[in-house]
C-alpha cells in the first residue's frame, strides 16, 4: 500500500518536473531563437547614415509628426522636457503636451514657462476621452499646444491628444523621457521609406540612471551606479535588441513601448484609440492594429528599429520596481485573456500562433511555472523524490541558460551597434548580465506572480511610482 | 536530462569568452577613434582656414595627410555648409586630391549606408566619371535605397536615364518609397514630359502616379493645368486626389466644374482635396456643394470644406455663421468650432 502510494507521488512529481522543465525549455528556445533571428537581423540592417545626413536626405519628404506627451504631477520636469521636445530635430512637428488634470502645478508651470494662451482648435471627436477644459497655444512658439482636461488616466489622455493633433502621424513618449535630437527622424524612416504598410514604428528604450544630463539632454552616458538599475540596463537589451528586433523582423512586433512608439493616425483611430484603463495600453493597441488590419485584409507592417533612442529614468528601490512589474504582468495578462480569440487562430496567421504564442508561453506561464520550481523543485530532490538530474536540468534553464541568453545581447549590442562608450562599460555589463540571473530574476518572478493574483483579483491601479526626475529632485 | 545541464555549460561559456574578445576589441577601437578624432579635428581646422584665406594648396596637403574615410565623413558634413564659390573651391581641391576615386570605390565596396553617402558625394563633386559610376549604381546595386539615391544624384547630375527605365531599375519595391516625391521634385523643367507621361499611366502605382502630379503641380505651372483637368477623372481616387489638389496650384477655366464633380466623389479624399483648391482658388460659386461637405461623414472632408468657406472672406463667414446658427447637426458643430478657432475670447 505505502509502496503503491510512494510510486503515485514520484509520478506526480515526475509530471509536475515535467511541465516545469518543459516550460523552461519552451522560453529557452524561444530566447535563443529570438537571439538568433535579432543577430540575423542585424547583420542584414543596413548602418544607418549619421544624424547629420538624415536632414539633409529626408528632410523635404519627413511627413507632419505630433509629439503626444501626457502628462499627470510632473511639475517637477515637465517644462525641461517641453523644452527639450521643441528642440528636436525634425523639420515638421507639433508637440501637444496633455496635462491629464493634475494635482500638482503642471499646467502652471507650462502656462509661466510659455506664456500659454486659451485657445480655440476645432478637432475630430474621433475617441471618447474625459472632457477637455482647455486648449492653450504659445505665442513664443506655434509648434506648442497644450490640452488641459480632466483626469482620466495615461491612455485617455493620450486619446484626447489624438483628437486634437492634426499630423497624419502620431508619436507617444512619457512626460519624464528624453528623446535623442534625432529620435524622430529616424523613427519616421519607415514612414517614408513605406509610406502605404507603415503602421506603427517602436525605438529604444534607454536607462538615463547615471548618465549626465543638462538642459533636457543626455550630454554624457554613463551606468547607472546602483545595481537595481544596472540589472534593468541589460534587461531592456534583452528586451529591445533581442526580442523586438527578432519579432520585428517576421512582422511580429507584438509591443511598441508606450514610451516611445510612433503610429499612423488614421489606423490609431480606426482601432478606437488607445484602450481606456488598460494596465498595458501600449501592448493593447498593437494588438488591436494587428488584429485590424488582419481583418480587413490589408497589408501592413509594424516595425522596431534599434537606432531611434528615448531616454528614461528606471526605478531604483525594491518596491517601486516591484509595482511596476506587476503591472506590466497585468496588463500583458489582460491583453492576453482580452484577445484570446486570436491565440493559435488561422485567420491571424503568425500573429495568432507566434505573437500570442510567445505571450502564453513568456508572459501566462512562464512565470508560474518558474517560480513553482524554485520551491518544488529542490523539494522534491531534498524529499529524495526526483533523481539529481531533474535538478541539474532545471538549474540549467535558470542560470546557466540565463547568463548564456543575457551574455549573448550583450554580443549583439557590442557586435552592431556599440552605444555604449567604453569598454568598461562592458565588462562591467558582462558581470551585471551574469549575476543578475542569481536573485534579481527571480525575484522579478515572484514580483510577476504577484501580478497574476493582483489580476485574478481584478486588482487595477497602477501604484504609486516614485522617481527621483531625470533632472536630480525627488517627485511623484 | 545532463545534456540540458551540459549545453547550457557550454553556450554560456562560449558567450562569455566572446564578450571577452569583443571587451579586448573594443579597447582597440577606442585607441584608433581618439586618432581619428584628431585627423578629424585637423581637417575641419583646415576647411575652416581655407574659408578664410583660400589656400587651396595647404588644404589639399592636410587632406592629402588624413585617411579618405575621415575627409569623406567630416570633410563632406563641412561642405555641405558652404555655399557659392567658397564651396566650389573646396570641391576642386577634393577632385584634384582623387577624391572622386576614393568615393567612386566606397559607392561600390562600402556597406549600404556608406553607398547612399558615396551616391550623395558623388553629385556634389560632380567628376568625369561620376555619372557613370553612379548608372552602374542604379543598374546594378542589390539595395534599393542606394538605386533610390544614385537615381537622385544622377537627375541632379542631369544624367537620368529616361524615367519608365530608371524606376525599372529602381524596381517594384523601391516604387512605395516618398524619396521619389524628392526625384521628381528635382527633375528638371526640360523633362517635365517625362513626369507627365508616367502620371498618366495608368499601368503604374497611384502612389508614384500622385507623386509624379504633385511635382509637376509645384514646379511645372500653369502649363499643364489642362493635363490635370484630364486626370480628375481618372479611375484611381489616388491620382484623382493630386490632380485636384494640383488644379488648386494652378487654377484652370473649368476648375469650378470639376471641384464640384470632385466634392461628389465616393473617397473621402478626394473631396476634402476638391474642398481645399475651392478655398485656394477662392470659387464662391462653389459655397452651396461646400456648405454640403460640412455635413461629410469625415472630419478631414467637414474641416477643408469650412476652412474654404472662411477663405472667401466676408461672404464665405456670412454663411458659415448662417450654419452655426441654425439647429444643431454635425454643419452646425463644424461651423461653430471653425469660427472659435483662434485665441479664446
Amino acid at each position: 500500500m505505502i509502496a503503491d502510494w510512494s510510486h503515485e507521488v514520484v509520478l506526480a512529481a515526475t509530471i509536475l518536473s515535467w511541465f516545469i522543465i518543459g516550460a523552461g525549455l519552451a522560453q529557452t528556445t524561444i530566447y535563443l531563437l529570438q537571439l538568433v533571428v535579432a543577430g540575423y537581423a542585424l547583420s542584414k540592417r543596413p548602418p544607418v547614415a549619421r544624424s547629420a545626413l538624415l536632414w539633409q536626405r529626408y528632410g523635404d519628404v519627413a511627413p507632419p509628426i505630433a509629439l503626444l506627451v501626457p502628462a499627470y504631477n510632473e511639475a517637477l520636469n515637465v517644462v525641461e522636457s517641453v523644452h527639450s521636445m521643441l528642440a528636436l530635430e525634425y523639420p515638421n512637428f507639433e508637440v501637444v503636451v496633455i496635462n491629464d488634470g493634475s494635482k500638482d502645478d503642471t499646467l502652471q508651470r507650462l502656462i509661466e514657462a510659455f506664456r500659454l494662451v486659451k485657445f480655440q482648435r476645432p478637432y475630430e471627436e474621433a475617441l471618447a476621452h474625459q472632457p477637455i477644459r482647455g486648449l492653450y497655444s504659445s505665442p513664443m512658439t506655434e509648434r506648442l499646444f497644450v490640452v488641459d482636461k480632466e483626469n482620466g488616466g495615461k491612455a485617455d489622455a493620450q486619446n484626447a491628444g489624438i483628437n486634437v493633433c492634426r499630423a497624419p502621424l502620431f508619436c507617444v513618449i512619457d512626460g519624464d523621457s528624453i528623446l535623442e535630437p534625432d529620435a524622430l527622424m529616424r523613427a519616421a524612416q519607415p514612414f517614408i521609406d513605406d509610406p502605404e504598410r507603415t503602421i506603427a514604428v517602436g525605438g529604444t528604450i534607454r536607462i538615463a540612471n547615471g548618465s549626465r544630463i543638462e538642459a533636457g539632454r543626455v550630454r554624457e552616458i554613463h551606468l547607472p551606479r546602483r545595481l537595481l538599475p544596472l540589472f534593468q540596463v541589460v534587461e531592456y537589451l534583452r528586451a529591445f535588441l533581442m526580442a523586438r528586433l527578432a519579432w520585428s523582423s517576421i512582422n511580429t512586433l507584438m509591443l511598441v513601448s508606450g514610451a516611445f512608439g510612433m503610429f499612423r493616425r488614421a489606423e490609431a483611430v480606426a482601432v478606437g484609440g488607445f484602450t481606456k484603463g488598460s494596465m498595458g495600453e501600449d501592448l493593447d493597441i498593437v494588438i488591436k492594429l494587428h488584429r485590424h488590419m488582419r481583418d480587413k485584409g490589408r497589408k501592413y507592417r509594424i516595425q522596431f528599429i534599434p537606432e531611434p533612442v528615448c531616454w528614461t529614468e528606471a526605478p531604483e528601490t525594491l518596491s517601486v520596481l516591484a509595482r511596476q512589474r506587476s503591472r506590466w504582468q497585468r496588463g500583458a495578462l489582460e491583453c492576453f485573456f482580452r484577445y484570446r480569440s486570436m491565440l493559435f487562430n488561422p485567420r491571424y496567421g503568425r500573429v495568432g500562433f507566434l505573437g500570442f504564442g510567445h505571450i502564453l508561453i513568456v508572459d501566462v506561464l512562464g512565470p508560474v511555472a518558474e517560480v513553482l520550481g524554485y520551491i518544488l523543485i529542490p523539494a522534491f530532490w531534498l524529499l529524495g523524490i526526483l533523481s539529481a538530474e531533474y535538478l541539474l536540468a532545471f538549474t540549467a534553464l535558470i542560470f546557466t541558460y540565463g547568463v548564456c541568453v543575457s551574455v549573448c545581447s550583450l554580443i549583439l549590442e557590442e557586435a552592431e551597434l556599440q552605444r555604449f562608450p567604453r569598454a568598461r562599460d562592458l565588462a562591467v555589463l558582462t558581470v551585471a548580465a551574469v549575476i543578475e540571473n542569481f536573485g534579481y530574476r527571480q525575484l522579478n518572478n515572484f514580483w510577476r506572480v504577484k501580478g497574476w493574483w493582483q489580476f485574478l483579483r481584478g486588482n487595477q491601479g497602477w501604484g504609486e511610482m516614485t522617481r527621483t526626475g531625470l533632472g536630480g529632485a525627488g517627485k511623484k | 536530462m545532463w545534456y540540458i545541464w551540459d549545453l547550457s555549460i557550454l553556450l554560456s561559456a562560449l558567450s562569455l569568452v566572446i564578450m571577452l574578445f569583443l571587451i579586448a576589441r573594443r579597447l582597440l577601437q577606442e585607441r584608433r577613434a581618439r586618432a581619428a578624432a584628431d585627423q578629424r579635428r585637423q581637417l575641419l581646422t583646415a576647411l575652416i582656414a581655407f574659408t578664410e584665406n583660400r589656400d587651396r594648396e595647404a588644404l589639399k596637403a592636410t587632406v592629402l595627410g588624413v585617411p579618405a574615410g575621415v575627409v569623406i565623413d567630416a570633410g563632406f558634413e563641412f561642405i555641405s555648409l558652404l555655399r557659392g564659390e567658397e564651396r566650389d573651391d573646396a570641391l576642386v581641391a577634393f577632385i584634384e586630391c582623387g577624391l572622386p576615386d576614393r568615393v567612386g570605390r566606397q559607392l561600390r565596396k562600402g556597406n549600404v549606408a556608406e553607398r547612399i553617402h558615396a551616391a550623395e558625394m558623388l553629385a556634389a563633386l560632380g567628376s568625369e566619371d561620376a555619372s557613370a559610376s553612379l548608372l552602374t549604381a542604379l543598374t546594378q546595386d542589390r539595395s534599393r535605397e542606394v538605386r533610390i539615391a544614385a537615381a537622385i544624384a544622377l537627375c541632379d547630375l542631369g544624367s537620368l536615364p529616361l524615367l519608365g527605365t530608371a524606376l525599372d531599375f529602381i524596381g517594384v519595391a523601391g516604387q512605395r518609397s516618398r524619396r521619389l516625391i524628392e526625384l521628381f521634385r528635382r527633375f528638371p523643367r526640360s523633362r517635365f514630359n517625362e513626369l507627365a507621361v508616367h502620371a498618366s499611366r495608368v499601368d503604374a502605382s497611384p502612389f508614384i502616379r500622385a507623386a509624379a502630379i504633385d511635382a509637376l503641380a509645384h514646379a511645372g505651372g500653369f502649363g499643364f493645368a489642362d493635363f490635370f483637368a484630364n486626370l480628375a477623372g481618372d479611375a484611381a481616387p489616388e491620382v484623382v486626389a493630386a490632380s485636384v489638389r494640383a488644379l488648386g496650384l494652378t487654377g484652370h477655366a473649368e476648375a469650378p466644374a470639376i471641384l464640384k464633380r470632385a466634392m461628389a466623389n465616393d473617397d473621402w479624399d478626394v473631396r476634402a482635396a476638391a474642398a481645399e483648391s475651392a478655398g485656394r482658388l477662392g470659387l464662391p460659386e462653389l459655397a452651396a456643394p461646400l456648405s454640403r461637405l460640412m455635413d461629410d461623414e469625415f472630419w478631414t472632408v467637414r474641416y477643408a470644406a469650412a476652412n474654404a468657406l472662411r477663405s472667401f472672406g466676408q461672404p464665405g463667414e456670412r454663411l458659415l455663421r448662417e450654419i452655426a446658427s441654425a439647429e444643431v447637426s454635425r454643419s452646425q458643430r463644424t461651423a461653430s468650432l471653425i469660427l472659435a478657432e483662434g485665441p479664446a475670447l
